[in-house]
């Protein structure tokens, strides 16, 4: 989130930046949290987030599970990303990978050997503009969140994640109903309605019993979830078959008050309104180099063009 | 529900012998590239799209795409239109497949950097893997050197290129030095090379031996997707994001490897090329899009053994005719012709080069044209023609092969002082006019007439020059001579009339130069023109040219970029735009949007000719005092074997239901690509034609919707809204499109989109109201007057500060109703029929609009507002029922979809609304378009899950009876026209189009 960014019609954007979020994606897990109020189970101990960089998601854990000094004493909260993110007040980073067993077992240090309540992960890999690939990659990506999850839940935890309700979505919610009890689409106000996104909250942990999930770095995700999907057990070429799918209920999340993030302010609408400084706010988090930056910079200097 | 046809993303093709097999979503379509025919179309898969294509030595052939596979001969391709009995499920998504050495074994590479190895049957046999390394990938390639020896190449997220030997299980190198994942990477068939591209917009090549890095290409501006070795290995093809094909040589220097640009072909529209294959001989490439284009490109070298660019200087000319050079002599003109050029010199010496001897020869010299001279040709009368300043001319006519002056003529023009300009023209009789205009505008214009076989001057017509007129270019049709001029004008003279005043059309464009003007069709006793200007306008104008002359642009759009010299429609026709770009010279097929071709010239300030015969575009210019020819053969084959429709989702489409055109219908996309195409479907084959390219909008579209016969609206962000008039005359050979008029905006705020809108005609079907709803909340409603030709604003207010999605106009008892549906799931119902001046008939709903008196009111307050959807509401369409209750059916991002009836409670003549029926799981994902069909007994939904669903509408319930996956994925909009009684047309538009029959 630069200093100018494309997303500057969206309020959540300005308000982000005004309340010392990272990202305005803070409030996407407000909202959810409004609808479902899992952040304020006085009972929540331990947090987990996954794929957390920027940490705009940890930073709403850490406000929301400190804000009462008495119930912080064995509150803990671990974020983990491959990519290095900036020390956050009540919360342990750690740079490694989501899917490496000696990344779960540092968790469960952390967690002296105890069970986490929450997980969540609001991860998205960068899209190609294939649609199939990326919502594939997209739930490859949830799945390695899910391995995670499903090795360091409690029964009766939650975990919520990132969605793109394309083709295969029902496959997902078929899946996840195999470890949860409870399965909801949650769209938040702050999330475009233009956009495919969505949230996936999976409530009351309870995997197939017999099933013992185990994290290896030799296997794939479809074989550490055999056993447990239907259908996920099928060899490694085999006839095509429909695969099973359910829909999840749908659930809007954040008041019907709350800013729309399809709607266009002008800068009267925000005059007043305290919360929203017109003044250019310098970002939280400075922007990441993209593996582009090289690129760029020839293009800068005209050297991209098309003249051969 | 059955599918007609699919249009969209083509993510791989494969030249073989003269054919190429292209995917297309799940089908594969075959073409001879010769012909441009669609020979084969095959069914392969159930729901996925075909990633990949392998073509084996015995005619084996695999297909994968997702965790999809299919093998089979392309026998089978020949004989079946459907394979999908054959299609096998793989655990895990395949990035990459390939045949054994013997070709009875398949190799799959999946996502997970496994292989599975199976039979021709799709048996299983074994995996192979390498230890420790499951990271997920984004692409990679199988190398079959031998039959035990295989190499993957894996193209990771984070770690680089793993390169692994397949029987061995080993890594053969970790190849690091990409930034970001790794897009792509091949290997050289000869194992010398590895080439891969990864987020960093770079192409590196490796030395496969070493694994040393060898070199990197710079050069695209996106994201590279593929590439491909061909000329043994010695050159790269790659393509991109950015919608461009390039080709690199490596070159050895000494010890160094070094990867140069060749070429930059600008291939597909807005985004992403996908596919590459090279043919055998390597000249040609065949890439595919997102835009489900299939293009041939002929590489370099086009004209056989003919070189294809020639360069001399004065020096080098003056060299090879012996004739002595005088100081500071240059070229002053020129004309291209089948045997070669004539060209004139400053001093008046006239040289010919005979392209087939590449000899020149010094013909003669003429002082009257030293200084100053004007010179044009008609290449097929092989006739030059020079002007000077002083109204004299000489022509010239050369035999075939250019060795003989067969007749010459020296004419004086004593009627004009001065000559500053001469154009030239054939007319239909084989009579050439030549039009001589003096800088003085109280001067005439002159116009001679000389034969073309003997070049005596036969007439000579005076006529009255417009004021501000300055003539650039010149057409002949019939007895009509039209002169176009700087400052956007045209004047119409008739030959046969020479005393009368011309009829002048002005400023037809913001204003710049008149390029050229082409006669194109007749329509009844008008005639259609092409006009281009210079500052990239172009118009069809239609001309009555009988006693009362009248004029209307029946066309208008502006080319992508850079300046318009010309146009004119080919013999396939297409129209075909040329001029520059920046430092280029280019020729753009603007119906099919492609580059014909393009050339660094070094820009448009510079002498330059294009000619053209039925095999050849030949552009002449001056760079630096020496002159170049540049030679491109036109293709022999079809350049698309498929045009393509939008590069990006297409938001919104609307048939033309009013009437037919051409046995079938028009319709029109909105895109996100802020384009609009304007297109025919024929209805039994689902066959598409596009005809325009639309790019008035700056801003990706929302909305487009006919409104009557003629007219269509469609609007965007910046708050855009256009009225576009549609010709569609049967006797044309195509639709023309042109704006009518543009919505008043309120602010520059760029983001301000319209959302959505809604028309009403008065009584007569002239006049209409229309509402529209804005991102910002705004509702406002205009009033539309067709004489005037003007919108004026007539209500405005705003809902609250919500986006609003769509909008509704409808009579309800006598009383006039805006309906809106905002983002937060409520229908919101105004009554306006005290804010709006128009008296509403109780019989007929019809609207009557007397003597007005328009005066700008507020949005009253909302009669009733009901929550239906949780979210936004992001489709509409309603039905009156007899009873005279106002039946809406809304699909919301929410997965579902709402009945919702309103009636007018008698009492207090408010809106009483109720939800009849909410099926809350009526799709997995968004509902984004919904169509009532069958007299709205049945409702076409199409939603984010690629879904559309057909439900029945009974007693205000829906019950769904048929669903149906489509592989056009963002699945956005829908239009549906009734063919017969029982058959209806839906196309269906996202990321490409599907065109579904049902009955």
């Amino acid at each position: 989130m630069g200093k100018s960014s494309k997303d500057k019609r969206d309020l959540y954007y300005r308000k982000a930046k005004e309340q010392g979020y990272r990202a305005r994606s803070a409030f996407k897990l407000l909202q959810l949290n409004d609808e479902f109020h899992f952040l304020d189970d006085p009972s929540l101990k331990r947090v987990v987030d996954l794929c957390a960089a920027p940490g705009s998601w940890s930073q709403v854990l850490s406000r929301k599970l400190f804000q009462d000094e008495r119930a912080t004493a064995d509150r803990k909260i671990v974020a983990v990303d491959l990519q290095t993110m900036s020390p956050i007040d009540h919360v342990t980073t750690l740079q490694a990978d989501i899917t490496h067993p000696r990344t779960l077992a540092r968790i469960l240090e952390l967690f002296g050997d105890q069970k986490a309540d929450f997980v969540c992960s609001d991860g998205a890999p960068d899209v190609t503009g294939l649609h199939d690939l990326d919502e594939y990659v997209q739930q490859q990506l949830i799945m390695s969140a899910l391995q995670l999850a499903a090795c360091i839940l409690k029964p009766g935890g939650t975990f919520v994640a990132k969605i793109f309700r394309g083709r295969d979505i029902d496959m997902l919610y078929s899946q996840m109903g195999y470890l949860f009890d409870r399965v909801t689409c949650a769209k938040p106000r702050s999330s475009r309605g233009t956009s495919l996104e969505a949230f996936i909250v999976c409530q009351q942990y309870n995997p197939p019993s017999g099933w013992q999930p185990r994290l290896d770095l030799d296997q794939s995700v479809q074989e550490f979830f055999q056993g447990c999907f239907r259908g996920s057990d099928s060899p490694d070429v085999g006839p095509w078959h429909e695969t099973p799918r359910d829909i999840a209920p749908f659930m809007a999340c954040g008041s019907l008050d709350s800013f729309d993030s399809d709607a266009t302010y002008h800068g009267q609408d925000l005059q007043g309104d305290s919360d929203v400084p017109r003044r250019s706010l310098d970002p939280v988090q400075q922007p990441t180099n993209p593996p582009y930056k090289q690129a760029l910079e020839l293009k800068r200097k005209g050297k991209l063009t098309r003249a051969v | 529900m059955e599918y007609l046809a699919h249009y969209g993303p083509s993510l791989c093709v494969k030249f073989h012998g003269d054919l190429v097999y292209a995917a297309n979503g799940p089908f594969l379509h075959c073409y001879n590239y010769h012909t441009g025919e669609l020979k084969r179309r095959c069914r392969i898969f159930h729901r996925n799209k075909i990633h990949g294509i392998c073509i084996g030595k015995d005619g084996g052939l695999l297909l994968y795409g997702g965790n999809s596979v299919l093998i089979a001969d392309l026998q089978d391709v020949n004989e079946r239109t459907c394979l999908m009995e054959r299609e096998k499920s793989v655990n895990g998504w395949i990035i990459s497949g390939e045949f054994s050495y013997s070709g009875d074994q398949v190799y799959l590479l999946t996502s997970y950097n496994k292989v599975i190895i199976c039979d021709k049957f799709g048996r299983f046999m074994m995996n192979k893997s390498l230890r420790e390394e499951k990271s997920i990938l984004y692409s990679g390639s199988i190398t079959v050197y031998s039959q035990d020896k295989v190499y993957i190449n894996a193209g990771t997220v984070m770690g680089g290129i793993l390169l692994w030997d397949l029987y061995a299980e080993k890594m053969v190198h970790n190849l690091k030095g990409h930034e970001g994942s790794i897009f792509f990477v091949t290997e050289s068939a000869d194992g010398r090379y590895v080439a891969s591209c990864s987020d960093d917009r770079s192409i590196r090549l490796w030395d496969l031996r070493t694994g040393e890095l060898l070199s990197v290409g710079w050069g695209h501006t996106a994201r590279i997707w593929n590439l491909k070795f061909f000329d043994s290995g010695n050159r790269i093809v790659s393509v991109s994001e950015d919608c461009t094909c390039r080709v690199w040589e490596i070159c050895q220097r000494g010890n160094n490897i070094d990867l140069i640009q060749q070429n930059i072909y600008e291939v597909h529209l807005t985004k992403n090329v996908w596919g590459v294959d090279v043919d055998s001989t390597g000249r040609k490439v065949v890439t595919t899009g997102n835009d489900g284009r299939i293009k041939i490109t002929n590489l370099g070298d086009q004209l056989g053994t003919e070189e294809e660019q020639k360069c001399y200087t004065v020096e080098e000319i003056f060299d090879r005719t012996n004739v002595p050079l005088e100081k500071g002599e240059i070229i002053k003109g020129f004309e291209w012709f089948d045997f070669g050029l004539v060209a004139i010199t400053s001093t008046g010496k006239i040289f010919l080069l005979s392209s087939t001897k590449d000899s020149w020869i010094y013909l003669t010299k003429n002082d009257k044209f030293s200084s100053y001279s004007i010179t044009h040709g008609v290449p097929d009368e092989n006739v030059i023609v020079f002007a000077n300043n002083r109204g004299d001319l000489l022509l010239l006519k050369f035999s075939d092969d250019g060795e003989r002056i067969v007749a010459k003529t020296e004419y004086h023009c004593s009627n004009l002082s001065k000559t500053t300009n001469c154009l030239i023209r054939k007319d239909s009789s084989s009579a050439l006019l030549v039009l001589l205009e003096s800088p003085n505008p109280r001067d005439h214009l002159v116009c001679l007439k000389f034969s073309l076989s003997t070049l005596t001057h036969l007439d000579t017509y005076h006529f009255t020059k417009p004021a501000n007129f300055v003539s650039t270019c010149i057409d002949v049709h019939q007895n009509f001579l039209l002169i176009g001029s700087r400052f956007s004008t045209l004047a119409v003279y008739d030959l046969t009339a020479t005393a009368s005043m011309p009829y002048v059309i002005r400023n037809l464009n913001p204003g710049d130069t008149t390029t050229s003007i082409k006669h194109v069709e007749d329509q009844g006793s008008s005639s259609l023109f092409s006009v281009t200007n210079r500052d990239g306008y172009y118009n069809i104008i239609k001309v009555n040219l009988t006693q009362d002359a009248s004029h209307r642009i029946i066309h208008s759009n502006k080319i992508v970029r850079g300046f318009l010299e010309g146009a004119d429609f080919d013999d396939r026709g297409d129209f075909i735009t040329f001029g520059f770009k920046s430092s280029l010279f280019y020729v753009y097929n603007e119906t099919a949007c492609y580059e014909v071709f393009s050339h660094i010239c070094g820009g448009a300030h510079r002498q330059w000719k294009l000619s053209q015969d039925s095999k050849s575009y030949t552009l002449v210019y001056i760079k630096a005092s020496d002159i170049y020819i540049k030679r491109f053969k036109k293709a022999a084959t079809r350049e698309t074997l498929f045009a393509g429709i939008h590069g990006r989702e297409i938001r919104d489409i609307t048939v033309q239901k009013h009437r037919k055109f051409n046995d079938g219908f028009l319709f029109c996309t909105a895109s996100e690509d802020t384009t609009m195409k304007l297109m025919h479907i024929e209805p039994k084959s689902g066959r598409l034609t596009n005809y325009w390219t639309q790019r008035k909008h700056v801003s990706g579209l929302q909305r487009c919707q006919f409104i009557n016969e003629t007219l269509m609206i469609s609007c965007s962000a910046r708050e855009e809204l256009f009225l576009w008039e549609i010709d569609a005359q049967a006797e044309c050979s195509r639709p023309y499109m042109t704006l009518r008029q543009t919505l008043p905006t309120s602010s520059g705020n760029p983001d301000l989109r319209i959302m959505d809108f809604d028309v009403k005609f008065d009584s007569k079907g002239e006049n209409f109201i229309m509402a529209t709803v804005y991102s910002d909340s705004a509702i406002k409603l205009w009033l539309y007057n067709h004489k005037e030709n003007s919108f004026s604003l007539i209500l405005s207010g705003h809902y609250k500060t919500c986006c609003l999605l769509n909008v509704l106009l409808e009579v309800l008892r006598d009383q006039l109703y805006l309906i809106t549906s905002p983002t937060d799931g409520h229908l919101v119902y105004y009554n306006i029929s005290n804010q709006i001046p128009f008296k509403i008939d109780v019989d007929d709903n019809s609207l009557t609009f007397g003597d007005l008196k328009l005066c700008e009111s507020e949005l009253p307050e909302f009669d009733c507002k009901l929550q239906v959807h949780q979210s936004g509401i992001k489709t509409i369409d309603s039905v009156m029922k007899t009873n005279g209750d106002l039946v809406i059916f809304t699909g919301g991002d929410d997965n579902a979809l709402g009945i919702t009836v309103a009636s007018v409670n008698k009492s207090t003549a408010k809106i009483c609304a109720r939800v009849a029926d909410f099926q809350e799981k009526a799709a997995a994902s968004t509902i984004t378009s919904c169509n009532l069909i069958c007299n709205a007994t049945k409702l076409l939904t199409t939603s984010v899950d690629q879904t559309l669903r057909l439900w029945s509408v009974t007693e205000e319930k829906l019950v769904l009876i048929d669903s149906s996956y489509t592989t056009i994925a963002d699945t956005g909009s829908s239009d549906c026209v009734s063919i017969d009684e029982s058959t209806n047309l839906a196309l269906v538009g996202g990321v490409g189009l599907s065109v579904v029959q049902l009955s």
